[in-house]
C-alpha cells in the first residue's frame, strides 16, 4: 500500500509539471511554518525588518522561557487529557454501538442508525446554546468533562459509520464459525471483531484525537478558569498578554504545534494505513 | 457421536418457502452427503441443523433430543466452512483451541488435544503460524482440526473443498474419508460435486428445489435412480435421455423412438404398450458388441481422456454420449455404432419422470 512506484513512464514535461506543482503546494504549507519557527528565535526588532530570513542572532531564551514556565506544560497536559479521554470514550462507545448496529437485527435498528447519522450534519457550534444550558444543568461547567462529553457526542456519528462499515465487511462465515465455537455477541466482539479492527480503531482514534486537539469553540464556552484551558485557548490568552511581543507568540505557537508534528512523523505509516483501510483491501 | 433426525423441516424466507418438508434419519457414525444443483437449499438445510438458521417448522433431533431452540454450541456440532473462516489474528494452535478455551478447559488439556489433532492432520509443524501463512490445503486442514479437537456429536461440512484446485481436492477428499474412518463421527457433507459425494458418503441425499428426490447408497442411486432428476444428476458424463413410446420388437418389450428405431428394455419394467416414456442410457453402458439394441449414428465429437474416450454422436434426432475404450477408432464425422443392453436401459414415465 505504501509502495507507490509505478512502471508507467512519465515524459519530461509531466515530470517538471509534477515537481513544480508539488513544490508549490509544499511551500504553501512550509513557508509559514518555517517562518513561525524561525521568528521565535528573533528579536522583535529583527522580526519587523526581516520576517522570513534566518535570524542574525539566535535568541534561545524565547523558547527556553516558555519551556521552563508552567503555562505551556499545563496547556499541553490539559489538551492531552481532554483528547485522550475523548478518543477513549469515542472508540469504546462507537465500537459497541456500531457492532450492535452491524450484527444484531432488532426493530428500529435502521432508524437508530439514521438518528446517529443526523448528528453528522450539525457542527457543535450550531448547538452551542442548548449544549451550554445542558452542561450547566449537569453541573459540569468549567470541568474537563464538560468539554469531553460534548466532543464525544459530536464525534459519535462519524465513528459509528466508520466502525459499522468495517464490522459489516468482516466475513459472515467468520461470525458463524465463532458462533459455532461458542461465542455469543459479546465474546465475538471482544475475541474476534476488536482484534481484527486495529486499522479502523486507529482511524477513528486519529480523527477524534485531531478534532479534540484542535477544538476551540467547545472549551471556549465550557471552561472559565485559565488553568483548565487547552492550548488553542491558551494561545489566545498568551497573545492577549504578549500581543506586542510577536517573537514570543511565534515561539509559543511553534511549541504548541510541535507535539502534533512529532506524533505525525512517528505514526505516519499507521495514520496513512488507517485512513485508507477499507478503501483498498490490502 | 450421535444420530440426527429431521422431521418435516421447513424454511421460509418471508413468504418464500425454500425447504418443503424434509424428513431424514441419519444413523450414528454415518457419513451423509447432501447433493443437488445450486440454490436447491443444501446450505440452508445444513445451517438449520447447525443452529445458524432459524427453523420455520419441523424438528431437528440430535441424539434423540429436539435441538430446535439450542445454539450451535449446545447442539455440540462442529462445522467446516467453504471459506474455512479461520480467525486471521490467531495462530493455528489458537484457532484450534479457541472453542476449548471458551469452554474454560485447562491450558494443558487444550494443548494436549490440539497437539493430538495436529498430529492426526499433519499440522504439528505449523501450529505457530497465522492462517495467512498457510496454503489452501493447510488452511482446510486447520479448519478440520478446529472441528475435531472438541469431539463434537456431528460434523457439518459446507462445500469444504470447493476453493481448492482439482488435485488438492482429490487429496483432501481422501483425507476427509480417512479422518472419518478414524474418528467415526456422524458427518453431513454438502457438495454439488457428485463424484465427491459418491466417493465419500455412506448414503447420499439428493435435493432438488427444497425437496428430497432420493436417499440411498451411492451405488443404489447410480443403479436404481428413483426418477429422471436423480438419473441425470448422478453419473458422469450424464445419462442420455431419449423420448419414446412403449412398443414391442419381435415380441420383446421395447421403446420406439422418434426416428422409428427400437430399443429393447428389460421385460420386468412395469410399462404398457403405447405409453409415452423417456429412456435413459448411461454413456458407460454402451458396449462395442454383444446382445441388445444397436445404437448408431454420425460421430460429432471425440474427447479422449486417456483410458477412455467420450464419443458424442447423433442418434434418433438427439445427441448421445458414449464412453468407449481409449483404443476405440472413433473419428469425427465417421459412423459410430454400439450396443445397448436392454437390462441396463432405464425407463421413466414420460410425464412424471418416475422410474418404471
Ligand atoms: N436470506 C435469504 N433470503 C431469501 N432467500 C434466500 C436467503 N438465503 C437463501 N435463500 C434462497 O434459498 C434457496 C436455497 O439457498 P442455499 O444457499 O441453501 O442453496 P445451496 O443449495 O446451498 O446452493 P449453492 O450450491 O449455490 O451453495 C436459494 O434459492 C436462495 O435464493
Ligand atoms: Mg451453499
Amino acid at each position: 500500500m505504501t509502495d507507490t512506484s509505478t512502471s508507467i513512464r512519465m515524459s519530461a514535461g509531466t515530470r517538471i509539471y509534477l515537481y513544480v506543482s508539488l513544490s508549490l503546494v509544499a511551500a504553501l504549507v512550509l513557508v509559514p511554518l518555517v517562518a513561525t519557527a524561525l521568528g521565535g528565535f528573533k528579536s522583535l526588532g529583527e522580526l519587523r525588518v526581516n520576517p522570513f530570513g534566518l535570524p542574525r542572532e539566535w535568541h534561545w531564551s524565547n523558547y527556553l522561557d516558555i519551556l521552563f514556565g508552567d503555562r505551556y506544560w499545563r496547556q499541553m497536559v490539559n489538551s492531552l487529557f481532554i483528547a485522550v479521554m475523548t478518543v477513549f470514550l469515542t472508540v469504546v462507545a462507537s465500537a459497541m454501538a456500531a457492532f450492535t448496529l452491524a450484527h444484531v437485527k432488532f426493530f428500529g435498528a435502521n432508524q437508530l442508525l439514521n438518528y446517529f447519522l443526523i448528528g453528522l450534519m450539525f457542527p457543535a457550534a450550531t448547538a452551542i446554546l442548548p449544549l451550554f444550558i445542558r452542561i450547566r444543568d449537569l453541573g459540569l461547567l468549567d470541568t474537563y468533562w464538560g468539554v469531553i462529553l460534548p466532543q464525544v457526542a459530536f464525534g459519535l456519528g462519524m465513528s459509528i459509520l466508520l466502525f459499522r462499515n468495517y464490522f459489516r465487511n468482516l466475513p459472515e462465515e467468520l461470525f458463524q464459525a465463532a458462533f459455532v465455537d461458542g461465542c455469543g455477541y459479546i465474546r465475538f466482539f471482544w475475541h474476534i471483531s476488536l482484534p481484527l479492527s486495529r486499522p479502523i480503531i486507529a482511524t477513528v482514534s486519529i480523527i477524534s484525537f485531531v478534532n479534540s486537539w484542535n477544538s476551540y469553540i467547545v472549551p471556549l464556552i465550557m471552561l472559565n478558569s485559565e488553568t483548565k484551558y487547552p492550548w488553542p485557548l491558551g494561545i489566545m490568552v498568551y497573545r492577549g498578554e504578549f500581543g506586542t511581543q510577536w517573537q514570543l507568540v511565534l515561539a509559543f505557537i511553534t511549541l504548541t504545534i510541535l507535539p502534533t508534528i512529532i506524533v505525525f512523523f512517528l505514526a505516519q505509516k499507521h495514520i496513512i494505513a488507517g485512513l485508507t483501510a477499507g478503501a483498498v483491501k490490502g | 457421536m450421535a444420530s440426527v433426525e429431521l422431521n418435516d423441516i421447513r424454511k421460509n424466507y418471508g413468504t418464500l418457502e425454500v425447504i418443503h418438508g424434509v424428513s431424514l434419519t441419519i444413523e450414528d457414525g454415518e457419513f451423509i452427503a447432501l447433493v443437488g444443483p445450486s440454490g436447491c437449499g443444501k446450505s440452508t438445510l445444513l445451517r438449520m441443523i447447525a443452529g445458524l438458521e432459524e427453523i420455520t417448522d419441523g424438528e431437528v433431533m440430535i441424539a434423540g433430543k429436539v435441538v430446535n431452540p439450542l445454539t450451535p454450541r449446545e447442539r455440540n456440532i462442529a462445522m467446516v466452512f467453504q471459506s474455512y473462516a479461520l480467525y486471521p489474528h490467531m495462530t493455528v494452535a489458537e484457532n484450534m483451541g479457541f472453542n476449548l478455551k471458551l469452554s474454560g478447559i485447562a491450558k494443558p488439556e487444550i494443548e494436549r488435544r490440539v497437539s493430538e489433532a495436529a498430529r492426526m492432520l499433519a499440522l504439528t509443524d505449523l501450529l505457530d503460524r497465522k492462517p495467512s501463512q498457510l496454503s489452501g490445503g493447510q488452511r482446510q486442514r486447520v479448519a478440520m482440526g478446529r472441528a475435531i479437537v472438541r469431539d463434537p456429536a456431528v460434523f457439518l461440512f459446507d462445500e469444504p473443498l470447493s476453493n481448492l484446485d482439482a488435485k488438492l481436492r482429490v487429496q483432501m477428499r481422501t483425507e476427509i474419508k480417512s479422518l472419518h474412518q478414524k474418528v467415526g463421527t456422524t458427518s453431513i457433507y454438502v457438495t454439488h460435486d457428485q463424484i465427491e459425494a459418491m466417493t465419500l458418503a455412506d448414503r447420499i441425499v439428493v435435493l432438488n428445489q427444497g425437496n428430497i428426490e432420493q436417499v440411498g447408497t451411492p451405488l443404489e442411486l447410480y443403479r436404481q435412480p428413483a426418477n429422471l432428476f436423480v438419473a441425470g444428476f448422478i453419473g458422469s458424463p450424464a445419462m442420455n435421455i431419449l423420448d419414446g413410446i412403449v412398443d414391442a420388437d419381435n415380441g420383446q418389450p421395447a421403446v420406439r423412438l422418434g426416428d422409428g428405431s427400437a430399443i429393447r428394455i428389460a421385460p420386468q419394467r412395469k410399462v404398457r404398450p403405447g405409453q409415452p416414456v423417456k429412456i435413459g442410457l448411461r454413456p458407460e453402458h454402451f458396449a462395442p458388441t454383444g446382445a441388445g439394441s444397436i445404437v448408431s449414428g454420425r460421430t460429432l465429437l471425440v474427447e479422449p481422456t486417456g483410458a477412455q474416450t467420450h464419443v458424442l454422436f447423433e442418434f434418433a434426432g438427439s445427441h448421445v454420449t458414449a464412453v468407449v475404450d481409449g483404443d476405440h477408432p472413433a473419428r469425427h464425422g465417421a459412423h459410430f455404432e454400439a450396443v445397448a443392453d436392454g437390462e441396463k436401459v432405464y425407463v421413466f414415465d414420460g410425464s412424471t419422470g418416475v422410474a418404471l
